[in-house]
């Protein structure tokens, strides 16, 4: 008797809490032909914080003002734009996913593989989107294996050349311009290197993220060498041109002693602002903390091999997600292309120091008020001409990332050498894009 | 749970038209209802929150999956994998270093500090409070804390080291050092548990035993080792399995300082599971070594737990 008293307590308590999930849920069918005037309610995860998230939100309410049938709940959607990741994944399993959402654009391969991302390939050819406005980087990252458009570019940025002057004027060295090889920045590292001062000429990071990786690929395409086979199945990167980007980064490591290796990534940014750090590739995202901490920066491209100044650029996407619903599909859409047309693009891209995402606003009033406040992103706007090469947005990216980070982190502590190590990476990175197909 | 007990109605004939019993069998229904009340919302969260993320990383780790696209069915292949594994094989290595350095040090620390602070001296409540504090500091800032003293170049570790004329460390940098810091890091934040843990042992030894060990002529050091010690035995237990759990699921210290580095010296099995689910989005592989963590977690404690019952120990 107890046992059957118990059984359907229990039995209560379960559908109960069933309910409770199903209630969570995603209601019902939506709509299957469209509505321009019906009731929409969309969710947007931006992965933004504070100021650039409060904007969204205003730039948001502007929109639902002009088209009151339309409501938006924007939110972060994590605690950091990584985070978004987890959250997205968890979003499909559970089946409660945003409409718009920021992506990181190395996630676009795994994003479409999801199956869950609308496809407006046709609709951003209409020539009022403009979409060849947006650098080409940006395109091929929103365009993941090419045959869908999941989504409009959010940001847009690439690796520059940033200077410590205080760093440079007390070693009595010239500042770098756009016209230096990698030798006259090794050079100038030597001597901007102080062991007494603990000053280091140049930075480079050895945790083995991406982070560690992309600052190479410049050097790896200068020198004439791809990430990938042309026909994208297995890792090219071992190439001639690959070992000679990481031996000349080996040799400033190790045989110069000139370069400050950071292990966790936290740290670099932090001591270039300090004055303990000469030189680092890097991009816009530092400038407000160079500001706030009143660092004497200079900015100017990465140096040059036979005067190829090309640059790697890192592309972030708003994905736009499939709810099997025209209405939603479609101001999802309509919203996008709202946010990140020029106008609406100046308001938030610029207005928080990130680089313009269309070429036409760099000649925009609020462009240049940027520039006087954080000098050096004209440069760096006017570097996105040398992103001439795409990271590759294969979904195996991720496993040759970490083969080859790997590498480079063990090269550059002096344990092991360039070539044998590459070959090993690449090994290990052609059974990641194997089993990622 | 209240089932386990065998109530006299279950073992009665199932005459339910005794009319004397129909008064008691509505008390027991009440009872037992009133009983899975309070623990209903509780067990529904274990449930929720444990039992079935359990079970869904169960069949997780059976599975070929990134997150993203369908999941793929692989049987056993995720746990082969991970048998041929150098990497794993040396997460696995580098927990059981850190383990054998970590929980001896933090178990004779504890007891140390307990026997130092076990006497009536003036300001004890002070030193107590001050042991303690480590504790409630959370992981994340003691990892940051760390990376301040022990940077090779910046650190205080080493401005000490140099004033002193002796040559500076890598610490953090250094794979050779680099687990020896984190353990020494995470020492400080934990011996202030089995501190408190001894101390409330120690306060637990009868006095009388103590007093008849003097009045037979027992020195300090003998009526430690003889009275004192044995007594503390059954805790030692506790405090050791309690300190190996934690230990081989460390993840938060590696995370805020090294990140697994340098050159991975510091990955542990906790790190290797996150990096390999949350990083390279194969989350069949991380749960595969999950669970792998479990079984050793699982019989770290029973090889104990049956060690300390034959011993009589009575630790748990």
């Amino acid at each position: 008797m107890k046992r059957r008293i118990t059984f359907s307590v229990v039995t209560a308590l379960v559908t109960l809490g069933l309910a409770g999930l199903t209630a969570c849920g995603s209601s019902g069918q939506g709509a299957s032909s469209l509505d321009k005037d019906a009731k929409v309610s969309l969710t947007m995860w931006t992965g933004q914080t504070e100021n650039s998230e409060k904007i969204l939100e205003g730039l948001a309410a502007e929109f639902q003002k002009a088209h009151p049938n339309v409501s938006i709940d924007v939110s972060s959607g994590a605690s950091s734009t990584d985070d978004l990741l987890q959250k997205l994944s968890a979003g499909f399993v559970g089946n409660s996913y945003p409409d718009i959402s920021y992506a990181y654009g190395s996630w676009a391969s795994e994003l479409e593989a999801s199956g869950r991302t609308l496809d407006i390939t046709d609709r951003v050819a209409e020539p009022d989107v403009k979409w060849n406005e947006f650098p080409e980087g940006a395109r091929l990252t929103a365009r993941p294996t090419g045959k869908k458009t999941i989504g409009f570019p959010a940001i847009v940025d690439n690796l520059t050349l940033l200077y410590n002057k205080t760093v440079f004027d007390a070693a009595g060295v010239p500042y770098p311009t756009d016209q230096w090889t990698w030798d006259d920045l090794r050079a100038a590292a030597k001597k901007l290197t102080n062991p007494a001062t603990s000053t280091y000429g140049y930075a480079y990071s050895v945790s083995g993220a991406e982070n560690t990786v992309w600052k190479m690929w410049p050097q790896l395409w200068q020198n004439g060498g791809e990430i990938l086979s042309p026909d994208q199945k297995t890792a090219a990167f071992d190439s001639d041109a690959g070992v000679k980007a990481l031996t000349f980064l080996r040799d400033m490591a190790v045989t110069d002693k000139s370069v400050y290796l950071d292990q966790t990534d936290t740290k670099y940014e932090q001591l270039f602002r300090n004055n303990r750090i000469g030189m680092m590739a890097s991009g816009p995202w530092v400038l407000y903390d160079l500001k706030t901490a009143r660092t004497k920066y200079g900015v100017t491209l990465l140096p040059g091999t036979n005067g190829d100044h090309q640059t790697a650029s890192g592309p972030d996407l708003w994905a736009l997600f499939d709810h099997h619903d025209k209405n939603r599909e479609y101001w999802a859409y309509e919203f996008a292309n709202w946010l990140t047309s020029a106008a609406q693009d100046e308001r938030w891209n610029v207005a928080v120091g990130n680089l313009p995402l269309r070429s036409s606003e760099v000649g925009s009033a609020a462009f240049k008020t940027q520039v006087k406040t954080y000098p050096g992103l004209d440069i760096m706007a006017a570097n996105g001409a040398n992103a001439k090469k795409v990271r590759p947005t294969v979904s195996g990216y991720v496993g040759l990332s970490q083969a080859i980070g790997a590498a480079i982190s063990e090269v550059l502590q002096g344990r092991a050498e360039p070539k044998p190590a590459l070959e090993k990476a690449a090994t290990k990175a052609n059974t990641a894009l194997e089993a990622a197909r | 749970m209240t089932t386990t007990e065998l109530s006299p109605a279950a073992t009665a004939p199932s005459g339910a038209d005794q009319p004397d019993r129909s008064g008691r069998r509505h008390d027991r229904w009440r009872a037992a209802l009133t009983g899975w009340l309070f623990a209903g919302p509780a067990t529904l969260i274990v449930l929720g929150l444990s039992i079935f993320p359990a079970g869904w990383a169960f069949v997780l780790s059976l599975e070929k999956w990134n997150g993203f696209s369908p999941p793929e069915f692989v049987g056993g292949k995720n746990y082969s994998r991970l048998i041929t594994d150098a990497e794993f094989a040396d997460a696995v290595l580098h927990t059981i270093i850190y383990t054998a350095m970590f929980v001896p040090m933090s178990v004779l620390a504890g007891l140390f500090l307990a026997v130092a602070l076990n006497r009536r001296i003036r300001f004890i409540g002070i030193y107590r409070t001050a042991i303690f504090v480590p504790f409630v500091a959370s992981a994340a800032a003691t990892g940051i804390l760390s990376t301040y003293l022990f940077s090779p170049q910046y650190g205080l570790v080493n401005n000490v080291l140099q004033r002193l004329g002796l040559p500076a460390q890598g610490w953090l940098e250094d794979p050779a050092q680099a687990m020896v810091v984190i353990a020494i890091m995470s020492l400080w934040g934990q011996a202030a548990f089995t501190t408190v843990i001894y101390l409330a042992a120690l306060q637990d030894v009868p006095g009388e035993l103590i007093e008849a060990a003097r009045v037979d002529g027992a020195g300090s050091w003998q009526t430690f080792w003889r009275v004192i010690w044995p007594q503390l035995r059954p805790v030692t237990v506790f405090v050791t399995i309690w300190q190996t759990i934690g230990a081989i699921q460390l993840f938060d210290l590696v995370y805020t300082t090294t990140r697994g580095g340098p050159l991975n010296a510091t990955r542990t099995i906790v790190y290797f599971l996150w990096d390999k689910a949350f990083r390279s989005l194969d989350f069949g592989y991380g749960s595969a070594a999950a669970y792998v963590l479990f079984a050793i977690t699982l019989l770290t404690t029973i090889g104990v737990v049956v060690y300390s019952r034959r011993k009589n120990m009575e630790a748990f």
